[in-house]
């Protein structure tokens, strides 16, 4: 048994802070750090938005004696205290750089590629289980049920299922491969797959390094094999040379990371020689009333989501004319990739709807037929297709 | 509120040391009562009233323990430590307890006790969850009037100077469990002198290191395993999660009670240890030695000493140690896994008062360095998988009843985790220490300051990222 002798004040503090001299020295570097950073929080003006992160931050709000009771102020509080902490964007980085030191090959759940030393990020999915994909699946084969119209339905694989000898050795991680496969096996009646692995597969420039999405050139590719299956025509000859819009884009992968050491990605577009083959007008529809819009919107380059330079970002509707298209009205229940594909399928078709289904209770069967849809194109990426919470509308 | 957040170091602190400092020495204990309250409150308001409660009886039996001492009347004291217990085994029972005893009854037919979801209050019920470290206060404060009537500890006539003690808050929430009589000295008269400061200082930020730069990288690792599913858990994946979480709870406990003596020597304090590096013990006795030193010594003097201890006939010690190590044990936590883990300790320290610990003296160093930590991290397994239909398989998979040696994700997270594992372990024995003393005073006083800026700087980083930083004790 351990002989426990009352404390007595002045106690054993250890030989180094026998000297006064030195322990005011150490003393005054503590206070001066702690002091310091706490007023620093005071004195600062607090920021709405991360650039960084690309996140709104938490403001104060004053405690009312409801909210203090509850404890909903206190817990509140403590996420502002951090959002607003001094420095912030440097303290993660800091975490970032410290992980990586630590020989880490990711950091907040985003893989740094093997190959470059984490100038590709991979995000970290969680794997789906059969049953649930299933149930997904069935989704769109119950809206192929309820449509006389031809249902195509196809999904995006991840970079990480592209580019996998980037990520660490081992890396659990989603096989976008195999669930690919498997929601291929499931569709049944009227919706009929388009396989994309063929031409996003491999090495190249089909994903950005530091986002989740496909780029220009993924998306331009994956057109064309969109239209061979829809509508059985070529395209393609009219693209040439991809012009650069942007070269400081630091996608939502990059976000997450907090990676200071990754290069930019570029945005790119792809537009035929000699402008558009027709007339494209865009509407967008952010609340029930269409507003005339554009493909591109260039003032969203100057910001830090760049990604929405194409289309502008999510919106529930929009719909896109090209009266001289070959093609005739193609619906597209969307996700945000569908953004960076629209530019192309609007060479194609006369009208485009992109509809998301998150920001839309109104039976799809009803908007098909009202307005006269020739074909429905189910696109989502697999990860999106995999955690969406929306997808039994489809069905509705 | 915990330590481990930036709130805490950059605004509640300073503000503490800020009036604390500039309060006259009469008025600091009533200054400290008032923050701790504060502190206390932040996470759960309406429980402050606990404390109150707590404060008045326990307060109130010790000055009716010495008026019946001073009378003569031994009934009438022995009445009021009796009275005083059964309060705090009632509170403690109810908030702690309750549910588990209802929900057991129950599972076995006989739910004539109803679960409690929502206290209902004046103003809107609140939810029925653990008042954060009501086990350690609890404990606390019993321990105030037994020593009162046993003459070990003098009687607090002072409400506010005992309300300090009961509610003070570098201890208050995760111990260590400090007793009435080790500390009555320093609340009436505590020294602050600037080398006492800055031993602190040092001590806070080891402490604050352990926590978050140690306990907080090696988490996500156990929380892998613990999530993957029995048929999927290989052997050394099963080991590999297990090691990572004994090094995580060490961590996060000792750099919590390194957190707490260090606060506390930086507002006079000086507290009791409460860890010794358990992770080099030769024994199941001497890892109980080492380990959360605090608690094992109140369960000695309070329970195992009354009962007779080991000055007693074989049968009836090994009885008292079954009744210690299963309040032990269920003292973690209101979950049969921790009974059983308990019982599990009870083995093998009866095993080793019997016979076994004779053997182990024979035995060499190494063999039995081998065997103190081996049973530590094996019982870790029964301690941190609460569900009984995974802790069958996860204790299966170690012992090579699971899906293969090792796998694919085994060698991706012992690559990733092999660094800080590494420094994690070495820092778990008194390597580093006895390093750092080996070195000239000259050299010790230039690397601190450094050590301390970049200590403090990456754990402010880790915070403000704040990814992962859970708090261990809510079940305690």
């Amino acid at each position: 048994m351990l002989d426990y002798r009352p404390a007595t004040a002045g106690a054993d503090i250890g030989d180094m802070f026998m000297s006064k001299k030195y322990s005011i020295f150490i003393t005054a570097l503590f206070c001066l750090f702690i002091f310091g950073f706490g007023a620093a929080h005071f004195i600062l003006p607090d920021r709405e938005f991360s650039e960084q992160e690309n996140k709104n931050l938490t403001l104060f709000r004053a405690p009312t004696w409801e909210t203090v009771r509850s404890g909903e102020f206190m817990e509140k509080f403590e996420k502002y205290y951090n959002d607003q902490f001094p420095l912030r964007d440097q303290w993660v980085q800091m975490k970032a750089y410290s992980e990586r030191a630590l020989g880490k090959q990711e950091n907040n759940k985003v893989y740094f590629d093997r190959i470059e030393g984490g100038q590709t990020l991979f995000a970290h999915f969680t794997k789906i289980s059969d049953e649930d994909l299933a149930t997904r699946v069935g989704f769109v084969n119950k809206l192929g049920e309820n449509l006389d119209v031809p249902v195509y339905f196809s999904l995006v694989p991840d970079k990480s299922w592209a580019w996998a000898d980037y990520l660490p050795d081992y890396a659990p991680n989603v096989d976008d491969g195999s669930t690919i496969e498997k929601a291929q096996e499931l569709c049944r009646g009227n919706v009929k797959y388009i396989d994309l692995r063929g031409t996003l597969g491999g090495e190249g420039d089909a994903f950005y390094r530091t986002d989740h999405h496909w780029t220009t050139m993924g998306a331009m590719r994956a057109c064309f094999d969109l239209i061979r299956d829809i509508s059985g025509g070529n395209s393609g000859d009219w693209y040439h040379e991809p012009e650069l819009r942007s070269d400081q884009f630091y996608g939502t992968t990059w976000s997450a990371a907090g990676a200071a050491w990754v290069r930019p990605d570029s945005i790119y577009t792809m537009i035929p020689e000699g402008g558009t083959r027709g007339h494209i007008t865009v509407d967008r529809y952010p609340e029930g009333e269409p507003i005339p819009g554009g493909l591109y919107y260039p003032e969203k380059l100057e910001v830090k989501d760049k990604y929405a330079y194409f289309l502008g970002g999510n919106q529930p509707l929009c719909v896109i004319k090209n009266p001289d298209a070959a093609n005739g009205k193609l619906l597209v229940v969307r996700d945000s990739y569908s953004d960076c594909l629209a530019p192309f399928l609007a060479e194609e078709f006369r009208e485009v709807h992109l509809y998301d289904l998150r920001y839309n209770n109104v039976s799809l069967k009803k908007y098909v037929a009202e307005n006269g849809v020739d074909q429905v194109l189910v696109l989502y990426s697999a990860n999106n297709f995999n955690t969406d919470k929306n997808l039994f509308k489809l069905g509705l | 509120m915990i330590f481990s957040s930036p709130y805490f170091l950059f605004l509640y602190f300073p503000a503490v040391l800020l009036l604390y400092y500039i309060s006259p020495l009469k008025w600091r204990n009533l200054v400290l009562l008032v923050v701790n309250l504060i502190f206390y409150g932040w996470g759960e308001p309406v429980y402050v009233l606990i404390m109150f409660a707590s404060i008045a009886i326990d307060y109130s039996h010790g000055r009716i323990v010495t008026r019946c001492k001073a009378s003569g009347n031994d009934r009438g004291a022995r009445m009021a430590v009796a009275s005083s217990v059964v309060f705090n085994l009632l509170l403690l029972g109810f908030f702690k307890y309750y549910n588990f005893i209802a929900g057991s009854l129950a599972a076995v037919g006989a739910g004539f006790l109803p679960v409690i979801d929502s206290l209902p209050l004046p103003g809107g019920s609140i939810p029925f969850t653990l008042p954060i470290g009501i086990s350690f206060y609890t404990f606390q404060t019993m321990s105030y009037t037994i020593d009162v009537y046993r003459g070990d500890a003098r009687c607090q006539k002072n409400i506010i100077t005992f309300g300090t003690f009961v509610t003070l808050f570098p201890q208050l929430i995760a111990g260590p469990i400090i007793k009435y009589k080790d500390l009555d000295d320093q609340l009436e008269h505590r020294d602050h002198t600037v080398e006492k400061f800055a031993s602190g200082v040092q001590r806070f930020t080891i402490g604050a290191c352990k926590k978050v730069l140690l306990a907080n990288a090696l988490g996500p690792l156990w929380d892998v395993y613990l999530a993957t599913p029995g048929d999927r858990l290989t052997t050394l994946g099963a080991w590999l999660g297990i090691v990572a979480f004994s090094l995580q709870l060490y961590f996060d406990f000792s750099g919590y009670s390194d957190m707490a003596i260090g606060l506390g020597r930086m507002l006079g304090f000086e507290f009791l240890e409460n860890f010794n590096y358990p992770y080099i013990s030769k024994s199941a006795s001497e890892f109980w030695r080492r380990w959360h030193i605090s608690l094992g010594s109140w369960f000695r003097e309070y329970l195992y000493f009354p009962l007779g201890g080991s000055r007693v006939k074989p049968p009836r010690m090994v009885f008292n140690l079954l009744v210690v190590w299963a309040a032990t044990g269920i003292w973690h936590g209101a979950s049969w896994n921790f009974l059983l883990w308990g019982l599990y300790w009870f083995v093998w320290i009866g095993l080793e008062k019997l016979w076994l610990g004779r053997v182990l003296e024979k035995t060499p160093a190494w063999v039995c360095h081998i065997y103190g930590v081996v049973i530590a991290v094996v019982g870790w397994a029964i301690f941190a998988v609460e569900d009984f239909s995974a802790m069958g398989p996860y204790l299966a998979a170690m012992f090579g009843f699971g899906a293969g040696a090792l796998d694919g994700d085994f060698l991706y997270y012992l690559r990733n985790y092999l660094p800080i594992l590494v420094i994690a372990i070495a820092a778990a024995t008194p390597l580093g220490k006895t390093v750092w003393h080996k070195l000239p005073q000259r050299a010790r006083q230039a690397a601190f300051p450094m050590l301390m800026l970049a200590g403090l700087a990456l754990t402010t980083a880790y915070l403000v990222d704040g990814t992962y930083n859970p708090f261990l004790y809510f079940r305690f």
